[in-house]
């Protein structure tokens, strides 16, 4: 009797804890780390050595101008950052970017120091303080790292430009088995925070069991909302994907977030465009919207079963999204690792001088070229002129 | 033939030890050019060039500047500039013909000497005037400055004074140094009209101002900012104090000179409020660097006496400011030496730009290519004597966050 007694004891003792070990909480995507090192821009060279104390603050609001070519590529890129301070006391900020050259932007309180790949700031603020930086950046290192690529064709008449979303990444995902109670209730609060544009909190998913790496890596690209125009100088005869009015061609669009990573517009007349703009790191819509109609995803749990692998792929692939989503967010270095970042990425078409000199600087040597043959054709009028006299002299 | 031998080998070790840059053996030589007015403002002359032997005797005491395989002993050659812009050349000539690799000044006659000094690739560093123009990174990029500047006073002061609601009288001596202010001074308060009740050039050396300060206080002002050498500020102080007019007095970096406090020591309560605005000495670590600086500073050379003592009878001391400066300024010169690897005086110019070391103070100290002052506007503080020692003010953001240093000694 006491024997079985002991057995009961020892099983009841035993029977939680081994239920226990095969649970485990696994944290989810986001809100960090960025599955990528850029953005933000980094540069080689030393390290940042400062950041700002716990008594500061910032928010970082950004707006990069890509200047375009005619065929789409980037010549020239412009970056204009706010960095909001709020809070008493010192700030040393360095952030880091391929500088050619940087002045204060509108409002700025304060003059940005610039060192080779670095921005700088440095100064006391009292309560709040405007750091503006408009800083142009040497586009070829930049490139790779712009979320937008453009590619314009010409064939005859017709005009084709194609808008390709680049932020895609593959990145390592766990799998395992969790209750859809759980993940529904996980993927509503992802949804609050994406529709509300905050930033992820951490969050822990229970699995049961082991816990995996998928067989597969899923590709990852943030949502990128992508609204602009191309205005032609004559009106175009038709145009699909996207809305002719007069001699403007509008189109508004996301790449991305269950929909297709490029876009292709094509206009028939209206001769050679100007294009402008704006994409912006959007939140995650559609991916996180319950099926069926209904108003949340533990509503479409309780109304019919759903397969919890499902959801858990859809938890972790969405918040992966936002967390590519929020890398984009900040294309230069906010120095609070805790601060808002918001990003608008401008592309327009660039002035012809000014398409040159960029693509001069990104490495070519047209600049020079062009400065041989002037000293080369002043040589040749200075030695024609100097024959001339010798002859009359001779 | 051995006594030839010997006597070349001593000819090539003296070669190797006094050369300005010699490049054979294990250890070299670098000058540093200190030229300062020893015989105009002896005070900052003693407190610039104490601040630069300081920095390079703790260098040389631990085998100097490493460059590569070679070590570099610091040298530090001393010019006396009168105060005198023509006397700045001649030394300047002279400290790049002996091979200085920069040239350590208060700041005279700087305007004649950067393109001087740019030509043999030698930077200048200003530890003292505060003057705007003096430099540019873009026109003058071989000029650097560890010091306050004008323009930054005169900017912290309108932020500071305007809210207050004061009417200022805006008085200025007829020095370089006062009409430079006094330039900044209007710049500063050109938004603001009202602020401002007369703007007045006071005769600089003039030991009697009262009839300028009873115009002054005719004019309705209710406080005065006084941009002038220090016997100015005192014959102020002594000219509004005399006739009964206890209104506030403002001044740049000169006010605290120890000039003032001696001439008033028979006053101690004429100088009580007088404020001014100076470099700040600690930073948000605290008084622990600045005071570590000070307490080997004063072990070194001793105190900086002002001369006068306070009503409990202690002995007043000067912070050494300006010899934090210098001070600074060559551990900036290392870390370029050593980011240029090379003591090519145009490298290490170049490389002044790129680098950032802490300062005594424990505040960062650099220059970078847009801006050559190593003193931004946003750390001018402002303090108020009261028995014959500062404090920093309550009433302004900054300066409400700093410490106390202490100014006295026991007897």
């Amino acid at each position: 009797m006491r024997r079985a007694l002991l057995a009961a004891v020892a099983a009841a003792l035993l029977a939680p804890a081994a239920a226990l070990a095969d649970v485990q909480q696994v944290l989810l995507p986001g809100p960090t780390p960025f599955p990528t090192p850029s953005p933000p821009l980094q540069t080689v060279g030393a390290p940042p050595w400062a950041t700002l104390t716990f008594k500061i603050h910032a928010s970082s609001d950004q707006r990069v101008h890509a200047g375009v070519d005619g065929q789409g590529r980037v010549v020239s890129v412009r970056v204009l950052q706010d960095l909001h301070l709020t809070g008493t006391g010192d700030y040393l900020i360095v952030v880091s970017a391929p500088v050619l050259d940087v002045r204060a932007g509108p409002g700025s309180q304060s003059e940005p120091g610039q060192r080779r790949g670095q921005i700088l700031w440095s100064g006391f603020s009292s309560k709040r303080r405007l750091l503006a930086a408009d800083a142009t950046l040497r586009a070829g290192p930049v490139r790779p790292y712009l979320p937008l690529r453009l590619q314009a064709r010409r064939d005859g008449d017709r005009y084709e430009l194609t808008l390709t979303n680049t932020t895609t990444t593959s990145e390592v995902a766990f799998q395992g088995s969790g209750t859809a109670k759980e993940l529904a209730a996980l993927l509503d609060r992802t949804r609050r925070d994406s529709l509300a544009h905050r930033r992820l909190r951490p969050a822990y998913v229970t699995i049961r069991g082991l816990v995996s790496q998928r067989a597969t890596k899923p590709e990852i690209a943030a949502p990128l909302r992508v609204e602009g125009e191309l205005r032609f100088p004559a009106a175009p005869s038709e145009a699909s994907g996207a809305t002719l009015e007069g001699r403007t061609v509008r189109f508004s669009f996301v790449l991305g977030d269950e929909q297709p990573l490029t876009h292709r517009i094509q206009v028939s007349g209206g001769g050679e465009p100007r294009l402008r703009l704006e994409a912006r790191p959007d939140n995650v819509v559609r991916g996180l919207t319950p099926p069926g109609g209904a108003a949340s995803w533990s509503t479409a749990v309780a109304r019919r079963p759903l397969a919890a692998n499902a959801l858990l792929v859809r938890l972790v692939d969405t918040r992966m999204e936002l967390v590519r989503s929020d890398q984009f967010q900040g294309f230069l270095a906010n120095p609070d690792p805790l601060g808002r970042d918001r990003t608008v990425y401008v592309y327009a078409t660039t002035a012809a001088v000014a398409s040159r000199a960029a693509g001069g600087s990104s490495g070519g040597n047209s600049g020079n070229g062009v400065l041989m043959a002037l000293l080369a054709v002043a040589g040749s009028v200075l030695a024609a002129g100097a024959a001339l006299v010798a002859w009359a002299h001779s | 033939m051995r006594r030839l031998a010997f006597l070349l080998a001593g000819l090539a070790l003296l070669g190797a030890g006094c050369g300005g840059k010699s490049s054979s053996g294990a250890t070299g030589h670098l000058v540093i050019a200190v030229d300062v007015p020893v015989t105009g403002s002896p005070y900052v002359a003693q407190t610039i060039r104490q601040g630069v032997e300081l920095a390079t005797s703790n260098l040389n005491g631990g085998g100097g500047v490493r460059v590569g395989d070679k070590s570099y002993l610091l040298d530090v050659k001393l010019y006396d500039n009168h105060l005198s812009a023509r006397t700045a050349v001649e030394d300047a000539r002279r400290a790049i013909g002996a091979g200085a690799v920069t040239i350590v000044t208060d700041g005279t006659g700087v305007d004649a000497t950067w393109q001087l000094a740019k030509r043999a690739g030698v930077s200048i560093a200003i530890t003292h005037d505060g003057g705007t123009g003096l430099v540019n990174a873009e026109t003058r990029p071989n000029v650097f400055r560890i010091a306050p500047t004008n323009h930054g006073i005169a900017f912290r002061y309108a932020e500071y004074l305007i809210p207050k609601k004061l009417k200022l009288g805006l008085l200025s001596d007829d020095s370089a140094y006062g009409r430079e202010g006094a330039a900044d001074i209007g710049r500063a308060f050109s938004g603001n009209p009202d602020s401002v009740a007369l703007k007045l050039t006071l005769p600089a050396g003039q030991t009697d101002l009262t009839p300028q300060i009873l115009r002054a206080r005719r004019s309705g002002a209710t406080a005065l900012l006084v941009w002038g050498q220090p016997p100015t500020i005192a014959a102020v102080l002594s000219a509004s104090r005399s006739i009964g007019w206890q209104v506030p007095v403002y001044t740049p970096p000169t006010g605290s000179d120890p000039f003032i406090r001696q001439q008033l020591a028979d006053h101690p309560e004429w100088v009580d409020g007088l404020t001014f605005a100076g470099g700040r000495l600690t930073a948000e670590v605290g008084t622990g660097p600045f005071v570590n600086f000070q307490s080997q500073y004063e072990s070194t050379y001793g105190a900086d006496q002002v001369g006068v003592k306070n009503s409990q009878g202690q002995a007043v001391v000067q912070p050494p400011e300006f010899a934090m400066y210098s001070y600074d300024f060559i551990h900036v010169l290392l870390a370029a030496i050593q980011h240029a690897a090379s003591v090519d005086p145009g490298k290490v110019t170049a490389a002044l730009n790129q680098v950032t070391t802490q300062g005594a103070n424990g505040d960062e100290r650099g220059f970078n290519e847009h801006s050559h002052e190593g003193v931004v506007d946003d750390d001018v503080y402002f303090a108020r004597f009261h028995d014959m020692t500062y404090a920093p003010v309550s009433d302004d953001p900054l300066s409400a966050t700093l410490p106390l240093i202490t100014q006295t000694r026991a007897q």
